[in-house]
């Protein structure tokens, strides 16, 4: 008796709170009518992994603050959740939708098919609809002047490149890489693996370590977000190694003795522009471009052990990359 | 294909196996005290991805990566409780819960990290444990480095090993456990408490995947991030089964699959041409031809999987 009682009392509340709750959703929806803007955020890695996921989610805020949008975000999700969690935040009414990442790619089409209402950025995409934006950075400049950097850096004349999974972006990124170095230094090599997957620091601290034991490799650069935190650590307990970082200015905001440049993306002020779109009404059927000349990509703070006779040699040839002029 | 026979290479490349084969020996040792004890735990992973983050929060803050190794091992214990009280008391199903333990711990470790740090563009670091070379044998040529030159988390890993081998064969205590896991009401009717053995399993396991949980933020990086276990968890999981619930058994397959790992990641580095995915694969695809030869289910203790009520007949 007591027993039916209870769960009598306790789906009684169980409906209540259904009801009330969808009761003042529906009261919310009618009364607002002043236009607030929200841009949401969808990520597989975390957003605190100190890389991309980090870098993407202040590039949002960032350009929110300064459009008036609100954000929001939804981090660590699997492949197979993405086009269901873009879904809900279309359902929430959110006006702007931004994939941080080639592989959201198929996601982010499927979505925007059934939501033409609701726009989407796509970072590092190649898509443009009505209302999909693609945001490029050029990857084939980062990879550039990661690699001229790493050709005039290395003493032992051999650069590692740590890759975390096979995005295109990451295939430019690594040719670049080579040729540019190459151009730069034309006695180096360059070394290459994938450690697989954007969060596996301890994989990062294993490639680094046997590149350096058993290829004698002096200067990394990673596109791996949370792997090149674990080379960087390895880096830092050895002499004379280093690190090109990316995509954010990582020695403005912290101390490191192994980093020295870093290659910046600023998807901050290209999300904006994916927002200003959204507000004049004007959004779709465009690539933002990031590149040198419009300043989207930039050199980042320059560390300890660079000296002003390489840092002049390497603004030179970033000058020459802007011109186009570096490698045909 | 004379880098191979580089004696540096192989010396890095042992060095390597030896780091990366302790958190899964450590975590397939916690799993084999679980099923011997006859409860199956698949939450290994979630256990430790929690330990790694509470280990790594002491050791943060406290400054003591021994202090951090402790809290993980209290992490673990409190996490696998809630398992153990559903799977023991309650007689669910231990996969389910298994892997529901999977899904939450992670995420509440994610959470904690999130509240504790914010949102920042770089990883928070912490102190590192420093290695701790035995004195004259770390002197040996070849193996004393490979051997004798870490953390004290990985002597005690290593040392795990034996220790358990006389725990489960030698000594009585370890018997009556292991008929627990075998034949739980036969246990019973001698006097053995069953529960209690029970519960005393799922502590060490606990305690034992929240150490090597907390032994890759303390010893092995000094970073934490979401993705930090790996899927090592499983992989531990993989390794008692081939080691047929034996401790030598866990201790070579841990080191077969560090080999291997260690091996696919210097070879990516040597062929540049080989598409990455396909080396990628030898550390999983060794596993699976391994487990097709020698693991056998029949090994295992009988009553694994099974929850144990003490009023049925």
């Amino acid at each position: 008796m007591k027993k039916r009682l209870l769960s009598l009392l306790l789906m009684t509340v169980m409906v209540v709170t259904g009801v009330t709750g969808c009761g003042v959703s529906k009261k919310e929806s009618t009364t607002t009518s002043e236009k607030t803007y929200k841009v949401a955020m969808i990520c597989d890695s975390s957003i605190s992994d100190g890389g991309w996921g980090a870098a993407c989610y202040n590039a949002m805020v960032t350009a929110g603050q300064e459009n008036g949008f609100e954000t929001q975000y939804t981090d660590s999700l699997t492949s197979a959740n993405f086009a269901s969690s873009m879904r809900a935040y279309c359902d929430l009414g959110f006006n702007l939708i931004f994939a941080p990442g080639n592989q959201y790619t198929d996601a982010v089409k499927q979505v925007a098919a059934d939501y033409p209402n609701v726009n989407f950025a796509l970072l590092n995409g190649t898509v443009e609809t009505a209302n999909i934006e693609s945001i490029l950075p050029d990857a084939k400049q980062i990879g550039y002047m990661a690699g001229a950097l790493a050709g005039l850096m290395t003493k032992t004349n051999k650069i590692g490149f740590i890759g975390g999974m096979e995005l295109d972006t990451t295939k430019a990124k690594l040719a670049c890489y080579e040729a540019a170095a190459k151009v730069a230094n034309p006695s180096v090599e360059t070394f290459s693996a994938y450690a697989g997957s954007f969060s596996d620091t301890a994989k990062g601290k294993e490639i680094a370590n046997s590149m350096i034991t058993n290829n004698n490799v002096d200067v990394f650069f990673g596109d791996a977000s949370a792997v090149d935190s674990g080379a960087r650590e390895v880096l830092s307990t050895l002499k004379d190694k280093y690190d090109i970082a990316q995509p954010s200015d990582l020695l403005a905001s912290q101390k490191s003795d192994v980093v020295v440049g870093s290659v910046v993306t600023d998807n901050a002020t290209m999300v904006g522009l994916c927002m200003k779109d959204v507000k004049e009404g004007t959004y779709g059927n465009k690539t933002v471009y990031g590149n040198l000349a419009n300043g989207a990509l930039s050199v980042g703070t320059f560390g300890t052990a660079i000296s002003a006779d390489v840092k002049a040699k390497y603004l030179d040839i970033v000058e020459k990359i802007k011109a186009g002029t570096f490698i045909k | 294909m004379g880098a191979f026979l580089n004696v540096n290479f192989i010396q890095d490349l042992l060095l390597s196996m030896v780091r990366m084969a302790t958190p899964i020996l450590i975590v397939a040792l916690a799993e084999l005290y679980s099923e011997r004890a006859g409860l199956v735990n698949i939450g290994l992973d979630g256990i430790m991805a929690f330990g790694s983050l509470v280990g790594f929060l002491t050791c943060y803050i406290t400054g003591d990566p021994y202090l951090g190794i402790l809290a993980g091992a209290i992490g673990g214990v409190l996490i696998n409780m809630v398992y153990a009280f559903c799977t023991i008391t309650l007689g669910a199903e231990q996969i389910v819960y298994g892997m529901a333990i999977n899904i939450f711990a992670p995420a509440i470790a994610s959470f904690i990290y999130k509240i504790y740090f914010g949102i920042n563009s770089s990883l928070i670091t912490n102190t590192l444990m420093s290695a701790v070379p035995i004195p004259l044998l770390s002197k040996i040529p070849f193996l004393g480095n490979i051997l004798f030159n870490h953390t004290p988390i990985v002597y005690f890993a290593y040392l795990l090993v034996p220790i358990t081998y006389v725990f489960f064969n030698k000594t009585k205590a370890g018997l009556n456990f292991k008929a627990v896991g075998e034949f739980p009401k036969a246990a019973e009717s001698l006097g053995i408490n069953v529960i209690a053995k029970k519960y005393l399993a799922s502590i060490i396991c606990g305690a034992l995947a929240g150490i090597g949980g907390a032994y890759l933020t303390t010893c092995y990086i000094s970073t934490y991030s979401d993705g930090v276990v790996s899927g090592r968890g499983f992989i531990a999981l993989s390794a008692v089964i081939f080691g047929r619930w034996m401790p030598g058994g866990v201790l070579l397959a841990a080191l077969l699959f560090g080999f291997t790992d260690a091996l696919q990641l210097r070879m990516q580095v040597m062929s540049s041409g080989t598409p990455y995915q396909l080396l990628a694969m030898i550390p999983y695809i060794c596993t699976l031809f391994v487990l097709a030869f020698f693991g056998i289910k029949k090994a295992g203790p009988k009553a694994n999987g099974k929850p144990y009520f003490k009023e049925e007949r």
